[in-house]
């Protein structure tokens, strides 16, 4: 069986003293962990195997966490950067999320401008969701119009956080700020309706990557921010497959809590079993045999 | 925003349908059109340590850190602390018949200003209002409308009832319990249309401040709950035990649903249960399904199904059994359980005649249940 790759790229320094980003670090990070999941010589050639330069690309974040943690803007803007290096037009990228008052509490400036690179919520007037319900397996929603009728293409950038009933939340989890109610699928430990929304076709069809923003990493009480379980991390991890990206958010969550003297996932019953949902309906990989990681520290 | 203002940006009262909203709100003294929600401090629940909470409205027992929301999709944790968001805010009110409900020994002929707010604490794939149920209330259109506005609107419309009705009112328990209080004052009714999946505590709570209460028993098998109603049967059978001994007058609805629960058996068994846990007085609609939401590859109920379940509900010894969903059928009315004739005869939501003394019989002075004024 062919093994799936996740790109770790640590960046010692990334997070300055005073809390803030180092951002030539964090898009040396970007650069290489693109450059990487593909092995290509540059990002620029990554990009271009994952998009067409008609694309419209969705950057999908997951600001829920407030300021202390969502997505980074920082982590956001520079990803946005170097899609447009790579050809990517600014008028066809979206950086986006459920709401813009959660958009505006984690450091985001809002902007609608068609011509440029925008940043906003489904709740934006005139965006919405699509009024069609997309129903699949246990799922049945609204999906946000950014996703349906939008985007050609999408990154799934999403901040790793512990999670009280999924276990973790991290790039799949993120595509239930698409949805109208995400509040139906929480039931036991989200499972399988993470990996039943995934396989939805407005986010299978479009998604091309995963990104986890590790600069801080919630290793318990999220999804809320907790500062004594709130680890400097300083990493980016990248993958095609999406289950793997998460499968590895899920092994650094248990390194830190071990860390941090806690109990695995796993003893409190809240491991994240949708990422084994997810392997069953051949949506990636879950294991660490079928994994190859790459770590880099920049 | 004014009313005047509402009207001049909105373009009238034709807008106002779109998220089930009537013209009724014209009416209100002062409405809005609301994009803030309330923060009331929510009822029944736990704080844990680190800013979790533990609702305990309802038997799902959401255990939810800062900034979640329960599963009803209107109850959130903000900081430690819980909060309905629905306080106050109506998505839909409308001014109904109460056999509409369907509430048939309850009131007849009686006007019910009916209220609901966005969400619901389960999932039913047949859902007919999930368009406001399955949302989150900022995701639809809803109206300042507090506790005593919809006590005064009742007033000045002639309704000597208010029905917290649509979606599901336990997810907004402060708000209908709040608003009972206040019409017990003025003299008004509160009836309740609830799928009954509320612990006991607040429900025995709720039972002293409101005089009706429909449930809709969905099924009677845990795997119709499991499946088709994201939900467990056995806290709505206990709520349902729980409401037979208050003082609230109860009617029970079962909507047949071709294939998934219309199985003469399983009709047999939803008789016998009520029969012994109520006793054989409580009124059962077999309400018709049509499809809906998530389940629209299965047919309206075949007329013959229900009146299946019908003839086997009265075989098992109820005295009143009703047919809904189908306007016209002789078993929208009510007969008398001794001699036959009927006591109360219905065409739809109409009372064609009512052939009570009180609260018998006119034929043959059996005592009919039920409160009738």
């Amino acid at each position: 069986m062919a093994s799936s790759q996740v790109v770790i790229v640590r960046g010692k320094g990334v997070l300055t003293q005073d809390g803030k980003v180092d951002q030539k670090k964090l898009l040396q990070m970007y650069s290489r962990g693109l450059q990487l999941i593909h092995d290509s010589p540059n990002p620029k050639e990554s990009l271009r195997r994952l998009f067409k330069a008609d694309d419209r690309v969705g950057i999908k974040i997951n600001t829920i966490g407030g300021r202390k943690i969502s997505t980074r803007p920082e982590a956001s803007q520079s990803l946005a950067n170097l899609l447009i290096e790579g050809g990517i037009p600014e008028r066809g990228i979206i950086i986006w999320d459920r709401t813009n008052r959660e958009l505006r509490e984690a450091g985001y400036r809002l902007n609608m401008n068609r011509s440029t690179l925008k940043v906003l919520g489904t709740d934006t007037n005139g965006v919405d969701y699509n009024y069609d319900l997309v129903a699949h397996l246990n799922i049945g929603s609204r999906f946000s119009r950014i996703q349906t009728d939008t985007i050609t293409a999408s990154i799934s950038l999403a901040i790793l956080k512990d999670h009280g009933m999924a276990g973790i939340t991290a790039g799949m989890k993120n595509y239930f700020g698409a949805i109208h109610n995400p509040n139906k699928y929480h039931d036991t430990n989200c499972d399988p309706y993470v990996a039943e929304l995934f396989e939805t076709s407005p986010i299978k069809e479009k998604h091309r990557l995963s990104i986890l923003d590790c600069l801080v990493v919630q290793y318990n009480g999220g999804p809320a921010y907790h500062a004594h379980w709130a680890k400097k991390y300083e990493a980016l991890v990248f993958s095609l497959d999406p289950v793997a990206a998460d499968f590895t958010g899920w092994q650094i969550i248990e390194r830190l809590r071990a860390q941090g003297g806690l109990p695995s996932l796993k003893e409190e019953n809240r491991e994240p079993k949708y990422l084994q949902t997810a392997v069953k309906m051949g949506l990636g990989k879950a294991s660490a045999r079928e994994i190859k990681i790459i770590e880099e520290e920049i | 925003m004014k009313r005047r203002q509402f009207f001049k940006t909105a373009g009238g009262a034709a807008l106002l349908t779109g998220s089930g909203m009537s013209s009724l709100l014209m009416d209100l003294y002062a409405f809005s059109r609301q994009d803030n929600l309330s923060q009331v401090e929510a009822r029944f629940y736990k704080k844990h340590p680190n800013r979790e909470i533990e609702c305990e409205l309802c038997p799902r027992f959401c255990k939810l850190g800062d900034k979640e929301r329960g599963y009803c999709g209107v109850r959130e944790n903000i900081g430690g602390t819980y909060y309905t968001l629905v306080y106050g805010k109506a998505c839909s009110a409308n001014i109904d018949p109460i056999e509409k409900k369907p509430l048939f020994h309850y009131l007849p002929g009686s006007s019910a200003l009916s209220i609901a707010t966005a969400g619901c604490n389960v999932n039913c794939k047949f859902c007919q209002n999930w368009e406001i149920s399955q949302v989150r209330p900022e995701q639809v259109t809803h109206y300042d409308f507090p506790p005593q506005a919809v006590v005064q609107s009742a007033q000045k419309n002639n309704c000597p009832v208010i029905a917290y009705t649509y979606t599901e009112p336990i997810i907004f328990y402060e708000y209908m319990y709040d608003t009972s209080r206040e019409a017990n004052k003025k003299g008004i009714h509160n009836a309740v249309i609830t799928g009954g999946y509320i612990n006991p505590e607040p429900l025995v709570e709720l039972t002293k401040v409101v005089q009706a209460i429909k449930v809709d028993l969905k099924a009677f098998s845990q795997d119709f709950y499991t499946s088709y109603v994201r939900g467990k049967l056995e806290p709505i059978l206990e709520a349902i035990k729980i409401i037979s001994k208050s003082k609230v007058w109860m009617e029970i609805v079962y909507l047949v649903i071709p294939t998934l629960n219309d199985s003469a058996q399983e009709i047999r068994g939803v008789s016998q249960w009520l029969r012994k846990e109520v006793g054989p007085d409580v009124p059962l609609h077999f309400s018709r399904f049509h499809p809906m939401y998530l389940v629209k590859n299965l047919p309206s109920t075949p007329i013959s199904t229900l009146e299946r379940a019908y003839n086997i509900a009265k075989d098992e010894g109820l005295n009143y059994v009703y047919i809904g969903n189908v306007p016209g059928h002789r078993a929208e009315s009510t007969y008398c359980p001794k001699c036959g004739k009927v006591v109360i005869d219905r065409k739809g939501y109409r009372i064609e005649k009512i052939e009570l003394a009180e609260n018998r019989c006119k034929n043959c002075n059996t005592l009919i249940p039920g409160i009738w004024s």
